[in-house]
């Protein structure tokens, strides 16, 4: 057993003195964190700036102003005053205004007599949410006009006389809309760009220590470190723990410290600490697991540092560490469950989206399988490395 | 020639390393594509519906916002599993059908709709905007259904595919969209974006992470061999350069090849993109030596190159548009060529530009190549001659 902590111990001490490990285990991450946090920590909710072209002064127009002006969108809409429609499409274009409503001469008229004028939505090239919405907002408020003129065309055609239609479209104004929406909170928590990215560069950080290890083994192959073991009373199984116990504890410290400053520096949500914990503990095993891997599958400290970049890379590409994987179509969602990466970041993601610890469970365990099944195959070649 | 020579055989130790060839080839065409096929899928609202059941009016209101250009709608059968995909940012809202929305739209009850928003319930009013447009639309036509059957003999069913029909044929009052400017400041969605940012991105990391093959040289003693030869230090500097500018413009090259072929980018105008590319090599290549010539060790060039390879290209908008961003962080940007050069693609590839709409951009790139590649060559040179 000292052997075991005086390898890892060693291995520790000589990481530790190679600037390039503290610089990808911990500056790196948290750095990239820390320009997440400033780019994205002010972004708050959608909120457009609109303006109403109202070139028709009638009733229905004035009535249009009054709903976009109303309460319940103030949160969504700023309602801008414009000196005509030339300046709206000016200031869209430039992006003073996210979209502007052009309200036809004639519009109150033509629905009073229940034919209909288009409402233009000006909108830019570059706000396709905000061209919704205002679309959307158009829409909902010509709904109710539309629901008046259906009912009146409709009756007709279904038989109504036409002599009755002022009197129909009396009757079908004061009909209420039978359906309409109503906003609920889910009791999820909205997902922050670096409740995502924390954990997601921290993953990717850590498992550049891959490289770190496998390499470093060559090295001591290569500088005789290994003949010398070999000839001292150790097993081969002991060797390997040693240094698989050093990539433990460098991973854990990796990951732990990005997770323990993003939480308190940046406010990044990472879940209940215990389960954050677990999680941790089972991706430095995993660390151990992979490592361990490319140093049986490599014969030389270049093929070992191939291996392990393609190793890293494929992982966090796979994985989802480059990519907001919620925004990813469904086939590189499910992909992402391959790796264990990906298992983490969906459990970092449920926890930051107000799931609680039992939300961490299942990817626990599939994290787990990685980092055993890796192990036990690099166990199995164990002869293949250290039969010196 | 000498340096020609000594570009040639350092390219090609270079380029022997299968490592190297899955940075400078495979990795970029697989973020160009994972990146391309997140942001052209993120440009709508995402909307979960969860139908409840199979009667015809919620069929309709179902098919309605599948059918909504607006909505990017996804059914799941458990409103468990559609607040889990909301959770992990799948989806911006989740409309659950009412199970009694038949019948009690048929017995002219009021219905509501719920919808299940993340967070705060201002934040996410854009996707329930336009969740209620479409339900609104829905509820005009059943209500004026409602109406005429109840002022004829016509059945409700009836009814209802007559004003389903008038709505679709004829809206009453239409809404029409103008787009009043053609010219974007910020580049498309899709491939567009990520095959030339990947480019910017990539061309300065393997640069960087490549600087470590110079460490190598110098390690091996090929400088000093070299230089017993009658070999002049600047032929050797010259070649170093050459061999990291032939790398960069590869690097670049195989992007817009692969852009195009594979992904269907348009470069713009062939001549700006060329002469942009050229400019962002150089800059590579200054970055590249520079690299060489202050790490120690070439796994420190090839570990901490590309992590601030990637930090610069996140502050300077390879990551995303930096439109987005506030403004002090698009400021510190452009402290990175890469915002330069990011800013130069935009006016090429959404604004329609041309070499005089990018020269300025150039001249900065320029400046940031020279200023790179002098302090390369003096700090290679001096390492050279100092014995």
């Amino acid at each position: 057993m000292s052997a075991v902590l005086a390898i890892a111990l060693k291995d520790l001490r000589q990481r530790l003195r190679d600037r390039s490990a503290i610089v990808l285990g911990f500056i790196a991450p948290l750095a990239v964190a820390w320009l997440i946090s400033m780019a994205f920590g002010s972004v708050g909710s959608f909120h457009a700036n609109v303006a109403v072209v109202d070139l028709d002064g009638g009733p229905v127009a004035a009535g249009f102003s009054t709903f976009v002006k109303g309460p319940d969108l103030a949160d969504l809409l700023t309602v801008k005053s414009t000196a005509g429609e030339a300046d709206a499409r000016a200031k869209v274009a430039n992006g003073d205004l996210s979209a502007a409503f052009v309200i036809p001469r004639g519009f109150s008229d033509a629905i009073t007599s229940g034919q209909g004028l288009p409402i233009t939505v000006l909108a830019s090239v570059d706000s396709s949410v905000a061209e919704q919405v205002a679309r959307s907002l158009a829409q909902s408020f010509t709904a109710q006009i539309e629901a008046v003129q259906l009912s009146v065309k409709a009756a007709v055609l279904a038989g109504a006389p036409p002599s009755t239609v002022a009197e129909l479209a009396q009757k079908a104004a004061a009909v209420r809309p039978p359906e309409r929406t109503v906003t609920q909170p889910s009791g999820t928590k909205e997902l922050s760009a670096i409740g995502y990215y924390a954990p997601a560069m921290g993953i990717f950080f850590m498992f550049f220590a891959i490289d770190f290890g496998a390499a470093g083994y060559f090295l001591e192959r290569t500088g005789g470190t290994l003949d010398r073991l070999a000839a001292a009373p150790i097993g081969p199984g002991a060797i390997l723990l040693g240094k698989s116990l050093a990539t433990f504890v460098y991973g854990l410290a990796s990951l732990g410290t990005v997770a323990v400053v993003t939480s308190l520096a940046f406010h990044a949500d990472w879940g209940p600490p215990l389960a954050v914990f677990a999680l941790i503990v089972a991706l430095a095993l995993t660390l151990v697991g992979l490592t361990a891997l490319v140093i049986t599958a490599a014969r030389t400290q270049r093929q070992a540092s191939g291996f392990a970049s393609i190793l890293t890379f494929g992982l966090v590409l796979l994985g989802g560490n480059f990519i907001f994987i919620g925004g990813a179509p469904q086939i590189l969602r499910t992909l992402a469950l391959l790796t264990p990466n990906g298992w983490a970041l969906r459990a970092f993601t449920d926890f930051a989206g107000g799931a609680d610890w039992t939300a961490g469970v299942t990817p626990l365990m599939a994290i787990l399988a990685f980092a055993f099944g890796s192990g036990a195959v690099a166990f199995a070649l164990r002869r293949r490395v250290v039969n010196l | 020639m000498t340096a020609l020579a000594l570009a040639a055989a350092e390219l090609k130790r270079v380029t022997r390393d299968r490592t190297f060839l899955f940075f400078i080839v495979l990795l970029p065409i697989l973020v160009i594509l994972l990146v391309g096929l997140t942001t052209s899928s993120s440009t709508s609202i995402r909307v979960g519906v969860v139908p409840g059941q199979s009667a015809t009016l919620a069929t309709q209101l179902v098919g309605d916002l599948e059918a909504d250009p607006g909505l990017t709608t996804q059914r799941y059968a458990t409103r468990a599993d559609a607040v889990d995909a909301m959770r992990r940012g799948e989806l911006d809202a989740v409309v659950l059908i009412p199970r009694n929305l038949d019948a009690d739209l048929r017995s002219g009850l009021a219905v509501r709709v719920p919808v299940l928003v993340s967070g705060s319930v201002e934040a996410s009013q854009a996707a329930e905007t336009g969740v209620s447009s479409v339900v609104a639309r829905h509820g005009a036509a059943v209500q004026a259904a409602t109406f005429a059957t109840a002022h004829t003999d016509r059945s409700f069913d009836e009814n209802l595919a007559t004003t389903r029909s008038v709505q679709r044929a004829t809206p009453v009052v239409p809404v029409r969209t103008v787009v009043v400017n053609s010219k974007s400041n910020i580049l498309p969605a899709g491939y567009s974006y990520s095959a030339p940012t990947m480019l910017v991105l990539f061309v300065f990391i393997n640069a960087v992470a490549g600087g470590g093959a110079m460490i190598q040289t110098r390690k091996f003693g090929i400088f000093s061999r070299a230089l017993a030869a009658p070999i002049r230090p600047r032929d050797l500097v010259f070649g170093e350069a050459l061999c990291y500018l032939a790398l960069s413009l590869g690097q670049a090259l195989l992007i817009v090849v692969v852009g195009a072929v594979m992904f269907g980018v348009s470069w713009g105008n062939p001549v700006a993109a060329a002469a942009l590319i050229g400019m962002w090599a150089l800059v590579g290549t200054g970055a590249g030596m520079v690299s060489g010539t202050i790490f120690r060790t070439s796994e420190q060039a090839g570990a901490i190159g590309p992590a601030v390879g990637i930090a610069f290209g996140m502050l300077g908008g390879c990551m995303w548009p930096l439109e987005i961003v506030p403004q002090s962080v698009r400021l510190a940007g452009h402290l990175t060529p890469h915002a330069w050069a990011v800013d130069a693609w935009v006016t090429l590839l959404s604004r329609g530009g041309g070499l005089v709409d990018i020269a300025g951009y150039l001249a900065i790139l320029a400046t940031y190549a020279v200023v790179l590649l002098a302090i390369a060559s003096f700090r290679l040179r001096r390492s050279l001659v100092t014995p």
